[in-house]
């Protein structure tokens, strides 16, 4: 019975409480609320600022260091999204790169392979320097020889910028090998003609010097830089196959009864590497 | 003494909450009042003794900033604790929806009752559109169940109610 009246107590001393306390607190709003803000709210603003003060520091301290926070976060993120962009951008250009070299070389094939294509109406077999001699230009050794159709006195005619030029005479065969003599070598020699003159003459080497075109006409109209072809004359070489240009006309008051020219080959040294030889000379004729 | 202690270190928390939520809401234009859902958390789970002055602090936290007039934060927050405990036996702050529904009707009371006290006592309108006033309300809505839940773990077995 007691403990009954000491719940009851304790219970209507709570419900006591409950109303009283926000009566309590409404009541010093209210009055906060009609007080002027210079006077006493002020000195209860002073009073409060003492523990809201280093809280709100604190409070923006850390809602600072959270952007901070979150900046770094959002850099981290745009740093990882560009470094995915920017590998995937270098696995593209690896690939694009591996697909330039493919095409390179293929680029490269087919520049040989349009490089080597024999003139149409031409037979013969290509063949490639197999041996030249350091200290002498003048000759060369192929890997082509009887065995391919290769014969002595066989034309031989390399590739100058994609257009076909003299490059020598067979003068040796054996089964799969062949001596090349280039024109620069003294015992070659040619039918040759200039263009647009139309003068004849016979081409031979001179070893170091530049080739002679002799026993042009004294009166010949020829002139420096005019073109040298192969005439049909030759029985050797099919006709107008560029030899090179007139670099220079010797004219001597002696008692010689033809002109001499000097020829500038067309073919150079790095042209020697692939040669074709015509294998059916009567029939290019 | 303990759980005044551990609501105070709570009141400081929701403080520093309140002010970057603030300073993330307020970049998209929105007023949010954490410190109220705090404050309707605390009254749901914690006895008046403590719950009432909880809100009054948290009213005059708000109060503090204030420059027009001071209190009515304070007596707005008293005035929802004293609803609160006036709902309390009717709804089950358990329950996430009744949480919200609560912060949701309180927040917009809250918001009106600021405006109106305002235009009566300092002849100001505080009025700053409709996005504004339902984006907080909104999002004070949305933050409730957290808040309720981080109260309620941490001071639900103080009620004797």
């Amino acid at each position: 019975m007691k403990q009954v009246s000491q719940t009851k107590k304790q219970m209507s001393s709570g419900s006591r409480r409950r109303k009283i306390l926000p009566g309590v607190f409404v009541f010093v709003s209210l009055l906060l609320m009609v007080l002027p803000l210079e006077g006493p709210v002020s000195s209860v603003k002073a009073v409060l600022s003492y523990v809201f003060i280093p809280q709100i520091r604190a409070a923006h301290e850390t809602v600072e260091y959270a952007k901070g926070v979150s900046d770094t976060v959002q850099e981290l993120l745009d740093t990882h999204r560009e470094n995915e962009r920017l590998k995937e951008q270098l696995r593209q250009m690896q690939l694009q790169n591996e697909q330039a070299r493919e095409i390179f070389k293929e680029n490269a094939r087919l520049n040989t392979a349009l490089t080597l294509q024999a003139p149409a109406s031409w037979n013969g077999v290509w063949a490639k320097t197999a041996y030249r001699e350091p200290s002498q230009w003048n000759s060369v050794v192929v890997d082509k020889g009887t065995a391919s159709g290769v014969q002595e006195r066989s034309a031989v005619i390399a590739q100058q910028g994609g257009q076909p030029v003299l490059a020598g005479v067979v003068v040796e065969v054996t089964e799969n090998t062949a001596k090349v003599l280039l024109l620069r070598d003294e015992d070659f020699s040619a039918v040759v003609y200039a263009d647009p003159s139309g003068e004849e003459g016979l081409l031979t080497g001179s070893g170091a010097a530049l080739p002679k075109m002799k026993y042009l006409p004294l009166l010949s109209t020829v002139k420096e830089g005019e073109t040298v072809y192969t005439s049909s004359a030759s029985s050797i070489f099919p006709a107008g196959i560029l030899v090179g240009k007139i670099a220079e006309i010797e004219r001597t008051d002696g008692i010689n009864s033809s002109l001499t020219a000097r020829v500038e080959p067309a073919v150079t040294a790095a042209a020697i590497q692939e040669l074709f030889i015509l294998t059916h000379r009567e029939e290019t004729k | 003494m303990h759980s005044a202690l551990k609501l105070f270190l709570f009141f400081l928390v929701a403080t520093v909450l309140h002010w970057a939520l603030m300073a993330v809401s307020g970049g998209w234009g929105m007023s949010l009042n954490f410190m109220l859902v705090f404050a309707i958390a605390v009254c749901a789970f914690v006895k008046p003794e403590y719950g009432y002055p909880t809100a009054f602090l948290c009213g005059l936290f708000l109060d503090f900033f204030g420059v027009k007039l001071f209190g009515h934060h304070a007596l707005i927050f008293t005035l929802c604790a004293t609803l609160v405990y006036a709902l309390e036996s009717r709804l089950d702050f358990d329950s996430v929806v009744p949480q919200m529904v609560c912060v949701c009707i309180l927040e917009t009371f809250a918001a009106l009752a600021n405006l109106l006290l305002l235009k009566l006592f300092a002849g100001f309108s505080a009025w700053s559109g409709l996005f504004p006033f339902v984006g907080g309300i909104v999002v004070s809505t949305l933050v409730a169940p957290g808040v309720f839940w981080a109260v309620r773990h941490a001071f639900a077995y103080k009620r004797t109610y």
